[in-house]
């Protein structure tokens, strides 16, 4: 039994990670329809950013996992302004295309640095003896990193509930043309979306960086990953976004947990979310939280 | 049409006879019969080393599976991320006979041809079962069906023993007229081999445009609502799109078996996916002859590129990451430039000169 909320507690904290990156893709998708397939790059570069800015630059972690989040608030801000400002409008391949291309961009730029090929990891600034708690244990990277989380998902939710930017952010993506006529800035607010995205982005990237340890590969391959998960939770609901994304974190533990191993089966977490995404894409197409507005054809 | 149109100011198409010619002019049909003359001639005539000759060769099959891609994203506009896992589809098509019976079987040295249309049909069916989704599903949601099929791909492969996991499954040198080939000829056979093939898809693929069936294609693209009041079934037309995609994805995937007599599994991932998509974009979505200058643009940079970061490391030595990181850094900047810049591809580029040579001397 123990086995079992062990895996319970581990999915939980894998799925809050999922929770935290699916953020900031479901911000794109909600405010400008774009899919982002670039994400897990930027996810790689700010745990990469905040990881130079404590080692070499020399700033306590806290900070620069503050300062990283700011960077690439701007970074990912520019790169909105710069590639997919020009492109509003365009159809729907092209978007997708560029992000594509933005990915390989990234890709390229992080291989000119040591961060392309080595394995880093962050120092240890938490006790390393796990919490045990009837044979439940859970270390104390993964324990902060999950309360991280749950505040940033918090401060994303008062964000959007309260806040003025939020609700245009919220009005544009409801309606384009109605929010231009109350005098938002749709172009602006893309921008913003872009920016808050990377923003959750560089938070993701660190604490997976802290769990897991500094690896390209892992890092961007949450960008994938992130689809199931958006899929699941339906692509327009940030509620889904999280609510999907412990789905997803608990599920691929289970898989791993009691699927690997039996049967000839293997790396089945690997997998399994993507059978789950093809089954709801033909059944549920727009997610557990998704809007209906699912065209048919 | 009598007037010449290469003078004429705009499209004067008087029958629908007219508009469904696969040559316009007979200079069109001169240009395309002496490009296939270089096309056949030039290995003779300058003939490559077998490393070079691979690398063309590699960018024919690529030219057979953009094809097939551009059926199905540039035609009937729906985007697949999968297309390398139907390509892997036809090659373990082949690679499975050579499993059951053994890598040099007479099935696969003579029967190559039938192993090759066979990974074709596997790969359509594979095709037609993920368009499924098509029947409910547009653009987005699409993309990423197929994106989850070529990860359900990946690992089907690497679990499977019967695909010894992913690693190379050998297939055996082909028999000719002459005998069995040799290695000196091999590369030499497979690129006359390729060519037939692209040639055979392509004059496919033209005629398709022209019927019925080719023309609900961009109907559905255009305007899948407009398509459905007009008679023409959306759902259908893109399961069967897909499975046309994926036919031609197979057949490539077959040649590939055999041009690299093995099977492995790296060669049909994501990141070939992502490669075809590119090479769709950066040669024309929707042209015929797109699919042929994407291939080439895209594999003639992974080449220049590899060949410069190589004479970069003997001016630079302890410069070890720059290969692996300009090519994907120069792959992005080609890709989106060319959607800021010239969306319409390489293809454009013919009509762009076609049209100032019609003009010239005047601007417009």
């Amino acid at each position: 039994m123990s086995y079992f909320f062990q895996l319970v507690v581990s999915g939980i904290v894998v799925g809050s990670i999922y929770a935290l990156s699916a953020l900031g893709f479901v911000l794109i998708y909600k405010s400008s329809k774009v899919l982002n397939i670039a994400h897990g790059q930027i996810i790689a570069s700010g745990a990469f950013i905040t990881y130079a800015l404590t080692l070499w630059v020399g700033i306590p972690i806290f900070l620069s996992f503050l300062a990283s989040m700011i960077i690439t608030f701007f970074l990912a801000m520019s790169v909105e302004r710069v590639f997919l400002r020009r492109l509003i409008g365009e159809p729907i391949i092209s978007v997708i295309m560029v992000t594509i291309g933005l990915m390989s961009i990234i890709d390229g730029l992080v291989y000119l640095t040591p961060f392309g090929t080595e394995n880093f990891s962050f120092p240890v600034f938490l006790p390393t003896t796990p919490i045990a708690l009837g044979g439940v244990s859970i270390s104390w990277t993964q324990l902060v990193g999950v309360i991280v989380t749950f505040i940033m998902i918090g401060g994303f939710s008062w964000f959007f509930k309260k806040s003025t930017v939020g609700i245009s952010m919220r009005a544009v993506s409801d309606d384009q043309l109605a929010s231009m006529s109350i005098g938002i800035s749709v172009p602006k607010v893309f921008g913003l979306a872009w920016a808050t995205a990377g923003l959750s982005a560089a938070a993701a990237g660190t604490i997976i960086g802290n769990i897991t340890g500094l690896n390209f590969d892992t890092l961007h391959a949450f960008g994938i990953t992130v689809f199931p998960v958006v899929i699941l939770g339906g692509l327009d609901s940030i509620l889904g976004a999280v609510v999907a994304g412990i789905i997803m974190g608990l599920i691929q533990q289970f898989a791993s947990g009691y699927l690997d191993g039996n049967w000839g089966l293997n790396g089945t977490a690997e997998v399994l979310p993507y059978v789950i995404l093809l089954i709801i894409l033909l059944i549920k197409p727009h997610g557990l939280f998704g809007i209906h507005e699912i065209e048919r054809v | 049409m009598s007037t010449n149109r290469w003078l004429a100011t705009g499209n004067y198409f008087i029958s629908y006879k007219d508009e469904q010619r696969i040559y316009f002019t007979s200079l069109d049909r001169t240009i395309f019969t002496m490009f296939l003359l270089v096309l056949f001639a030039w290995p003779v005539l300058f003939p490559l080393s077998n490393k070079y000759m691979l690398v063309v060769d590699n960018i024919l099959i690529a030219v057979v599976a953009v094809m097939g891609l551009n059926i199905v994203t540039g035609f009937a506009g729906l985007i697949s991320i999968g297309h390398a896992a139907f390509m892997g589809i036809g090659a373990y098509t082949v690679a499975s006979f050579s499993r059951v019976l053994g890598d040099s079987h007479v099935v696969l040295t003579h029967g190559w041809p039938v192993l090759i249309f066979l990974g074709g049909l596997t790969g359509a069916v594979f095709g037609a079962i993920v368009g499924l989704p098509a029947m409910r599903l547009k653009h987005l949601y699409l993309a990423i069906a197929t994106l989850s099929f070529q990860m359900i791909f990946q690992w089907t492969i690497q679990i499977l023993t019967f695909f010894d996991q992913g690693q190379t499954i050998s297939v055996g040198r082909v028999f000719w007229i002459t005998g069995k080939l040799g290695r000196k000829e091999h590369y030499f056979f497979w690129y006359y081999v390729i060519l037939v093939v692209i040639i055979i898809l392509g004059f496919m693929v033209r005629n398709l445009l022209r019927t019925r069936y080719g023309r609900c294609l961009s109907a559905v693209r255009d305007n899948d609502r407009a398509a459905d009041a007009m008679g023409m079934h959306p759902g259908l037309t893109k399961v069967y799109a897909f499975g046309l995609a994926g036919f031609f994805a197979g057949v490539a995937g077959g040649l590939h078996a055999y041009l690299y007599r093995g099977v492995g599994f790296e060669s049909f991932t994501l990141h070939e996916s992502i490669n075809f998509l590119a090479m769709a974009i950066v040669g024309g979505l929707g042209t015929l002859n797109g699919s042929f200058w994407g291939p080439v643009a895209i594999r003639a940079l992974d080449l220049g590129m590899e060949n410069l970061a190589e004479s970069m490391g003997h001016l630079f030595p302890g410069q070890t990451n720059l290969a692996t990181a300009l090519k994907p850094l120069t792959f992005g900047l080609v890709i989106v430039l060319f959607l800021m810049f010239e969306p319409r591809g390489i293809a454009n580029w013919w009509r762009i000169a076609r049209s100032y040579v019609k003009l010239w001397p005047f601007r417009y």
